[in-house]
């Protein structure tokens, strides 16, 4: 800190824990609320049970938009992953021409606003019959995870020195091999970290699923038509299952990140 | 590497991207140009500046845009600002608190404002017990409500390269000014704030390129009194099929979007060098 | 590796082509696309017969946006052979070539009201739309106490759809029911503005109004009958209410086998022992006249079409909203950006 200003910085304080607050007070707020015994919406609850989670888990129709939920981010993130991981590799490892323009074609799906994405997709996949479809879900899912995954491999790969896999090369490896068994184990933190990436990305996706899934019902796209037809405490606990959820995957990427010294620099 | 290798690892998801991305926003573009009886027209984009009830709605957009990112520039900067001053073990818990909202789903914490600000929320009840009010101040579905819930999704996006930023400003820099007898304040502003503007640009510029397709918040916070270009999208794809329409209104709003993106890379590069 | 990648690739895809594509050779199954909520669970009483007749099950899927119908109708993947649509969309989806006629011979129907049998719709159910209040505040008698801030005072909900909101406030205006059409759209916003402070939301979806006038969020309503009657807390009265019809069509291109199935189950939503059994899942009533004699006696007041609350309300023009929706929707658009 600047300067020895007591009071400015008193006030820069308190101005910073008030913008940290406002960022996590609806996380804090949603898990008591999971657990409330009451039908309205107070706060603090009235009193605690369960009734919402076993509303949750009591609702096939729930239950459903969980499997697909998990089918749906597990198939699209291995597939962004697999794709991914291997564009990225070869955008480090050798020139081609155009590539400033084809790594921006990659995390293009990041900075076009989704809605154009959701409305492009809605009507190319309505005109080929893919609306609706398990295959243009999957596939839809993995277009939009794909920069993220594109992003942290890019920068992973471009740190990881060449020359070993130069020495192995030299040592008579082929090129599969080197990747396999020397960048592979290398990287494997950061293509984890990419792997939780997308994987929650695709989890959390509504806007593109709510065009174009069509009877397919996810966790969020059920979460949003319940939030805007009426106001269900079941809600709550499924958020809360979905703020552990995305809790744990965050903390193992992360102890496996720290383990590799990568935790800051991926962070930032 | 010989390059036709590369282009063997490039080439699958390129593939992908070109049939599931690049095709179907280039089909979009081509609609809007797609007149009933097929064939080319400009009918959708003349309707556009004839009826400028669409075009009002792209500024309303716009409009709540940047106040959504005004909130962020405000509440923002000095939380950055503060989290540079924290020791090292506690900036990593503050990025952590920054961080992990950013991955939970926009529908949980919507969903949370409408509890906490809610006519029978938690701030209504509390500010009525305290007397300090007879009804109930009205958050929700209105332009504060969107607003709010906006820069509490947006914030992280802002934060996090804005707090890169100033950790990479070096601290001898500033003692350098201190030692010639500077005033804080001046320092601040004389040194500090113009080494932190490209950041806070790109960073608002980011946010203010996110807030323009926003869907879910003005949907749920929004009451639909809220006028935003992805609600308007909404209902011309799925409620009153006109597809070609959406798509004029579409390919405008990624045109605006791009052109903020351009700006945007210029102030990263600064940032970077 | 490049080979590899690919096959990778093409493993997946024939797996979830798998998975995607169903192929049918029979008819054992056909679905039908309504409008979700209680009325949708209705359509079960006519299914159930229907399984029972011809072996067939009818899968339901909602919500029903007429993009749906278009997206299918283009793509020429029609994966379901009905499609439920209000009066206003069914003109529009006729207009834009979406649906195709019945087969009124195949469904053979039992009487019905004869505003129910199109040419390309069959009108399955009445609905209403009402004004409805919070229990407890003062009672408005008419569109003119609705729109009458000052002495009702309270915040209003409304339908984000002018078809089902314009009319009202020119009838609060002074229009008489069977001037309403052609709509002065210009004059009916004009009053709507009159009270747009008072506007708390606008809604898109049937089971809002009542969630906010329970919650409080608002103490008056316009909303569909069937979603505010039974509820303890609202009252309100079909006094000036709109009566509509909702259609069940048949889209474009539909595989000619379920086609003729899905006749079958038309020709159940004319039988008034199944329409009574509906009206019990949800105070919407079918389209036979001998209906009213079946229909639960306890709640008799709760339903569109009985002769006491019928005679009170005034039909929807569907026509008019197929020709003028278009320049309505924008002025609509603009309305809402000034509220």
């Amino acid at each position: 800190m600047i300067g020895s200003n007591a009071l400015a910085r008193r006030l820069v304080a308190i101005a910073g824990i008030a913008g940290l607050i406002f960022l996590i007070v609806p996380l804090v707020i949603v898990i008591p609320m999971s657990f409330s015994s009451a039908r309205a919406l107070t706060f603090p609850p009235p009193g605690l049970s369960l009734r919402w989670y076993e509303a949750f888990f009591g609702d096939a129709r729930w239950m459903s938009a969980m499997a697909t939920s998990a089918s749906v981010a597990f198939v699209s993130s291995l597939l962004a992953l697999l794709l991914g991981g291997l564009a990225a590799y070869g955008l480090r490892r050798a020139p081609v021409r155009g590539e400033g323009v084809i790594e921006a074609n990659f995390v293009a799906p990041l900075i076009v606003p989704t809605i154009i994405v959701a409305v492009a997709l809605y009507l190319g996949f309505a005109k080929i019959g893919l609306l609706g479809t398990y295959v243009g879900l999957v596939l839809a899912h993995t277009v939009l995870s794909v920069p993220l995954v594109i992003m942290v491999l890019t920068v992973a790969i471009r740190s990881f020195d060449f020359r070993i896999e130069q020495v192995a090369w030299s040592l008579g490896a082929s090129r599969a091999y080197t990747i396999v068994k020397v960048v592979l184990p290398n990287l494997a933190p950061n293509v984890f970290a990419a792997w939780i990436f997308a994987f929650i990305s695709s989890f959390d996706e509504v806007i593109v699923t709510n065009f174009i899934a069509g009877t397919w019902d996810t966790v969020p796209k059920r979460m949003f038509n319940e939030l805007i037809l009426e106001i269900n405490p079941t809600i709550t606990a499924v958020a809360t299952l979905l703020i552990a959820f995305t809790m744990l995957a965050l903390a193992a990427v992360a102890v496996l990140l720290q383990r590799t010294g990568k935790l800051r620099p991926t962070m930032l | 590497m010989p390059s036709r290798t590369a282009v063997g690892f490039i080439a699958p998801l390129l593939l992908l991207m070109i049939v599931v991305f690049d095709a179907p926003i280039l089909y979009m573009l081509a609609l809007g140009f797609w007149s009933k009886q097929g064939g080319f027209t400009t009918e959708h984009y003349g309707n556009l500046l004839e009826a400028t009830v669409y075009l009002k709605v792209l500024a309303s957009t716009l409009r709540i845009s940047l106040i959504a990112t005004i909130a962020n520039v405000l509440i923002g900067y000095p939380l950055a600002y503060w989290m540079r001053s924290l020791s090292p073990r506690a900036q990593l818990v503050a990025i952590a608190l920054v961080i992990t909202p950013f991955w939970v789903s926009i529908l949980v914490r919507t969903y949370a404002w409408i509890v906490v600000l809610g006519n029978g929320g938690i701030v209504n009840s509390a500010l009525i017990n305290l007397g300090l009010i007879d009804e109930p101040v009205r958050f929700l579905y209105n332009e504060l409500g969107v607003t709010i819930g906006m820069a509490n999704v947006l914030l992280p996006f802002l934060v996090l390269p804005l707090f890169a930023a100033m950790l990479r400003i070096d601290n001898r820099v500033l003692q350098a000014a201190a030692s010639l007898g500077a005033p804080a304040r001046t320092i601040f502003w004389k040194v500090f704030f113009p080494l932190t503007i490209p950041a806070l640009s790109a960073g608002a510029l980011l946010v203010f390129i996110l807030s323009l397709g926003f869907y879910v918040t003005p949907a749920i916070l929004g009451g639909n009194r809220v006028s935003m270009v992805s609600n308007l999208l909404d209902k011309l794809i799925n409620e009153i099929p006109r597809w070609e329409q959406a798509s004029a209104i579409s390919t405008l709003l990624l045109i605006v979007a791009l052109a903020i993106f351009a700006a945007y890379r210029h102030f990263d590069r600064r940032v970077q060098s | 590796m490049k080979r590899r990648a690919f096959t990778h690739l093409a493993t997946a895809g024939v797996a979830m082509t798998a998975i995607g594509g169903v192929a049918r050779a029979q008819v054992k199954e056909i679905r039908i696309i309504e409008a979700g909520g209680k009325s949708g669970e209705s359509i079960d009483e006519y299914i159930k017969p229907f399984r029972t007749k011809t072996g067939i099950n009818c899968v339901r899927e909602n919500p029903n946006p007429l993009g749906k119908l278009r997206a299918m109708v283009e793509s020429g993947k029609i994966t379901a052979c009905l499609f439920e649509l209000g009066s206003d969309s069914a003109a529009q989806a006729r207009g834009l070539k979406l649906i195709e006629p019945l087969d009124w011979d195949a469904i053979a129907p039992q009487p019905m009201f004869p505003e129910a049998r199109t040419e390309f719709g069959l009108g399955y159910q009445y609905f209403s739309t009402v004004m409805a209040w919070r229990k407890g505040v003062k009672e408005p008698k008419s569109w003119a106490d609705f729109f009458n801030t000052k002495d009702f005072p309270g915040k209003r909900v409304l339908p984000d759809y002018p078809q089902y909101c314009l009319a009202f406030a020119l009838l609060a205006d002074g229009v008489a029911p069977d001037k309403l059409f052609p709509l002065d759209v210009d004059r009916a916003l004009k009053k709507l503005g009159t009270i747009k402070r008072d506007i708390a939301v606008l809604w898109k979806a049937g089971a809002q109004p009542p969630q906010l006038l329970n919650d409080n969020e608002v103490q008056y309503a316009i909303s569909w009958s069937g979603r505010v009657a039974g509820q303890p807390k609202i009252a309100f009265t079909f006094n000036q209410g709109m009566f509509d019809l909702s259609y069940i069509c048949v889209p474009k291109g539909a595989a000619k086998e379920e086609r003729a199935a899905a006749m079958k189950l038309l020709h159940e939503m004319t039988v008034v022992q199944n329409q009574a059994k509906a009206a019990e899942v949800v105070s919407y009533t079918g389209c036979s006249p001998e209906l009213e004699a079946l229909l639960p006696k306890d709640k008799i007041n709760e339903f569109p079409t009985t002769k006491a609350n019928k005679s009170v309300q005034w039909q929807q023009n569907a026509e008019w909203w197929r020709d003028n929706g278009e320049m309505v929707d924008k002025k609509w658009e603009q309305f809402r950006l000034n509220l």
